[in-house]
């Protein structure tokens, strides 16, 4: 036990300073790979890391006292779920927590009284309420799949590919994967550009450190779900990377061909497309399991 | 002989008070006796703790059966003859004709004049963990409400102005209540539960109608008609259930049923407890009259809510668990608890009273437990048996802080909460940790939400019901809790002031919750997984495990399928979120600016209430929550949830029969 803890450990803190590298430098490829789909020449892929250490050094200003609390909570319930998911634990207690770092931010952008934030935070609470059922429904086509909750049965010799029993549970989770990663046409709770109507929505009232946290911990969301696309094709992981980085670059080309549509036509079709073909392929696994 | 004067203080204490608190009519005498008795009741939990640890799982506990029933079947006619008074009187027939539907075969088979004198055990007090878990909730949760409610009821008749107090009589139903819902989960009779259950019927008419105005009785009057038709439901069930087993003794029927009993009459029977378990719980379509409670005075809500009254129905189902486990009936009350828990999460998101969101999260949150009674695994009731303790915990605590509110904002409209934290600090944190002990991981309601669904996985309309349900609890309870800490700067905050007997029981039930959901392991090991051994369930797997700093769930041949680890080390991530900001703080203050609203503010106030528009007009910022009312109205959605209910509920029973 002593020496599996340490072992843990150590794996745990690999991934945690890990992680955000990787997903700076693969936000770094995105602004480029945009930049170009768009006739642009683009920033350069370490843009990210310079932007965030700038934001890092700028003058601390608040509205309230308690902006930075939920801040901390947005980054340490998503580096906890990292953390189970590199130490394979239970896939849906993961998902419960990656939703708790959303909550937190959520919470801090309706702290304050401002307009556009607080309207960015509806929005969001909207697109949880969307999401958050495929999200679940996932793990438990995992389950019914592997017999477990564990992540570490993924990994199991006598489980094949998930992709094999998931189809559907993967299009449905890449489907909402366009809403968590606030792409467009789904990323009404923000907005990349200044003019428009939320101004930045959500992030609003944040600045300087505040912000540079909320995007250090985007890189780990990155990382996660990423993460949780290999968990389809777990065995070997390199095909799984690459199903992830092929899912990425697919998320990017959605994002520049598409206009945001309104938040009824998203609950509407993410409820009857996403929860539509996660349910079917959890039906017809169930109906298998029964025979 | 201890546990008889235990047996004897529980149920006898309050009612004894209840007398008490009616015939001296004073007011420092009356808080006194509550907080005797009070401490007394805390005792006597502690008491029957100790117990049943000692005895290994079971007292039984026997007594004069002749006597003791003699009186109960005096009792009773008292009763249905004071409820008939009430029919009569505020002239509503249809609580008459329940009341006589009730009263008729009650006469013809405790006269016996069916099966002859029904035959009654000695043996008339069975407390098992599933019962000291009730008695827990109902003496240590029942009692700090009614030392809560000693100062709220002054205030609260200070605003009504009354001329001559009412408080006697309502300190009197209080604690009634209170013993009833003892005796009710330590009786094994099931026609002695039968007397205490509507006893509890009573108890909340005449609590809901305190007020005396129109509404309030109305209200009233709606509760007892749907709880007279569950008591309906119960007597009949006893009758049908007598005539094939000819017992009275709930652990022998459940007994029976197992080995080999569930046929002929006995499903339809059992489906028939489950009903009246429906109605007192508030299931759909029954959960009109848990909304309408609303009225009543704040101690009341919270006691309705938390640990009586609703609580005494999910315990019937809970309790006959194991009697209809893997049978159709067993599916369809998992699909009622499910659905319940699906519209009644997706109404609150449309709710701006505060009250109503509490209320409707209870109902959604009873169908929870009554959709884990019916799953019937080991994990299952494992989750049902925790949530009825965190659900109890949590939602007193909620009841009694909007109440708090109410009294100092004179509103209980989710909106007026804004920048509460200005106001009422000691309140806003005392509401917002009870608010995400309802919600968020680490705390019990969330590790049961994830129980449930990693229990229901094997019934996809049910599964797909929680899963909605649970997105759905996070919209409301996450709007709910931003907009009451939204707030802006404000240099140094000073708790408010309270009624002492106000503060102490907030405090005492934060601590609980805190301390529930901290001590969940031991928690389940002592208490819940015991228990669940004792019922010896079909469920092949190993079910609950709490080890490691968490709930581990074990599959067949005790094999890892699921688990939490480390809830210490979410409480630490908590405190890190709390302590970095401030210290951060202290090292070097931050320079403090207004919220951006869509001009310049004006005379760039902190507080960001009123901006600059376009030609100097001063425009003054309004920022609300959305409630979506288009989709989830109450009026969309509550006639449509009803029928599919009852529709739901019709299919039960044709299935039993």
């Amino acid at each position: 036990m002593g020496n599996n803890l340490v072992q843990n450990i150590i794996i745990a803190v690999i991934w945690i300073v890990a992680a955000p590298i990787l997903g700076g430098i693969l936000s770094g490829i995105d602004r480029k790979i945009t930049a170009r789909m768009q006739n642009r020449f683009g920033p350069p892929i370490m843009q990210p890391f310079y932007d965030f250490f700038k934001l890092l050094g700028k003058e601390r200003i608040t509205v309230n006292q308690t902006q930075m609390v939920y801040v901390m909570g947005h980054l340490f319930f998503a580096i906890a779920s990292l953390v189970m998911l590199v130490l394979k634990q239970d896939l849906l207690m993961l998902m419960f927590i990656l939703a708790f770092s959303t909550v937190s931010l959520i919470m801090g952008a309706m702290s304050v009284r401002s307009p556009y934030s607080k309207i960015g935070a509806q929005r969001e609470i909207i697109q949880m309420m969307a999401y958050e059922p495929v999200l679940i429904l996932m793990v438990v086509g995992v389950y019914l799949t592997t017999k477990s909750f564990m992540i570490s049965s993924v990994f199991s010799e006598s489980t094949g590919p998930l992709l094999y029993n998931l189809p559907l549970v993967f299009f449905a989770f890449l489907y909402v994967l366009t809403i968590k990663l606030r792409k467009s046409p789904f990323d009404f709770s923000t907005s990349h550009h200044g003019h428009q109507e939320l101004i930045k929505g959500l992030t609003t009232e944040f600045s300087g450190p505040q912000l540079a946290l909320i995007e250090l911990t985007h890189w780990y969301d990155l990382i996660i779900l990423l993460g949780l696309i290999t968990l389809f094709f777990a065995k070997p992981i390199w095909v799984g990377i690459i199903i992830a980085l092929v899912s990425y670059f697919l998320e990017l080309v959605i994002d520049n061909i598409s206009a945001r549509v309104t938040w009824r036509w998203m609950i509407k079709a993410t409820w009857l497309i996403g929860i539509g073909a996660a349910m079917i392929n959890i039906v017809w696994l169930y109906l298998k399991m029964k025979v | 002989m201890n546990e008889y004067l235990l047996l004897t203080v529980a149920i006898l204490l309050p009612a004894f008070s209840a007398l008490l608190c009616y015939a001296l009519r004073n007011k420092a005498v009356r808080s006194f006796i509550v907080v005797l008795t009070s401490l007394a009741m805390f005792g006597v939990a502690g008491g029957f703790v100790n117990l049943l640890l000692a005895s290994g799982g079971t007292l039984k506990i026997g007594v004069d059966a002749h006597i003791i029933g003699w009186v109960i079947k005096v009792l009773d006619l008292l009763l249905m003859g004071y409820i008939l008074y009430i029919g009569f009187t505020l002239r509503k027939y249809l609580v008459v004709v329940l009341t006589f539907l009730q009263l008729i075969p009650l006469i013809l088979f405790e006269g016996g004049l069916l099966f002859g004198t029904p035959h009654e055990s000695e043996i008339a007090f069975v407390i098992d963990y599933l019962s000291l878990i009730m008695i827990l909730l109902v003496s240590i949760i029942g009692p700090i409400i009614t030392i809560f409610a000693t100062g709220y009821m002054e205030e609260h008749e200070h605003h009504l102005g009354l001329k001559k107090s009412k408080q006697p009589r309502f300190f009197m139903i209080l604690f009634i209540f209170l013993a009833a819902m003892n005796a009710l989960v330590m009786t094994d009779n099931i026609s002695w539960m039968y007397f205490f259950w509507e006893v509890t019927t009573l108890c909340s008419f005449l609590l809901i109608s305190h007020d005396g105005n129109s509404e309030s009785v109305k209200n009233a009057l709606r509760a007892l008609w749907i709880n007279l038709s569950g008591g309906v439901a119960f007597i009949s069930a006893i009758i049908a259930i007598y005539s094939v087993y000819g017992s009275l003794s709930i652990t022998e029927i459940i007994e029976k049923t197992k080995t080999g009993g569930f046929v002929g009459i006995i499903p339809l029977a059992i489906g028939l407890l489950c009903f009246a378990g429906f109605t007192k719980s508030a299931q759909f379509p029954f959960q009109s009259w848990l909304l309408g409670a609303m009225v009543a005075p704040t101690p009341v809500s919270a006691l309705l809510h938390s640990s009586t009254m609703v609580k005494a129905g999910v315990y019937l189902v809970v309790r006959f668990a194991p009697a209809y486990a893997n049978t159709m009936l067993a599916n369809i009350v998992a699909v009622v608890g499910a659905f319940t828990f699906l519209a009644g999460s997706a109404i609150a998101i449309s709710q701006s009273n505060g009250k109503r969101v509490l209320a409707y999260s209870t109902i959604a949150n009873l169908g929870l437990i009554i959709c884990c009674a019916g799953i019937g695994s080991k994990v299952a009731i494992g989750a049902a048996i925790l949530l009825m303790i965190f659900h109890a915990v949590s939602k007193g605590l909620l009841f009694l802080c909007v109440g708090t509110i109410e009294q100092e904002i004179g509103s209980r409209d989710i909106e007026d909460m804004q920048g509460l934290a200005k106001r009422m600090p000691f309140t806003t944190f005392v509401i917002v940790v009870g608010m995400i002990s309802m919600l968020l991981p680490p705390f019990g309601v969330l590790i049961t939400k994830w129980l449930a669904i990693e229990a229901s996985v094997n019934s996809p309309l049910v599964l797909l019901c929680i899963v909605l349900g649970s997105a759905f609890t996070v919209v409301f309870w996450s709007k709910w809790i931003g907009i009451i800490l939204t707030m802006s700067y404000k240099n140094s905050y000073k708790a408010e002031k309270l009624d002492f007997s106000v503060r102490s029981a907030l405090s005492l039930l934060l601590v609980g919750a805190l301390a529930a959901s901290v001590l969940i392991m031991p928690l389940y090991n002592i208490f819940i997984a015991p228990h669940i051994n004792s019922l010896n369930l079909a469920d092949k797997a190993a079910g609950l495990a709490g080890s490691n700093g968490g709930v581990w769930l074990q599959g067949v041949g005790n094999i890892t399928t699921g688990g939490f680890a480390a809830i210490p080390v979410f409480l630490l991530l908590f405190a890190l979120m709390l302590l970095i900001p401030y210290f951060m703080r202290k090292t070097k203050a931050e320079r403090i600016k207004p919220p951006y609203l869509c001009g310049e503010n004006v005379d760039n106030d902190v507080r960001g209430l009123q901006f600059i528009s376009p030609a100097d007009k001063v425009d003054v910022v309004v920022v609300r929550n959305y409630y979506l009312t288009g989709m989830f109205g109450e009026g969309n959605l509550t006639l449509w949830c009803n029928a599919l209910a009852g529709a739901i509920i019709l299919v039960m029973f044709g299935v039993v029969i």
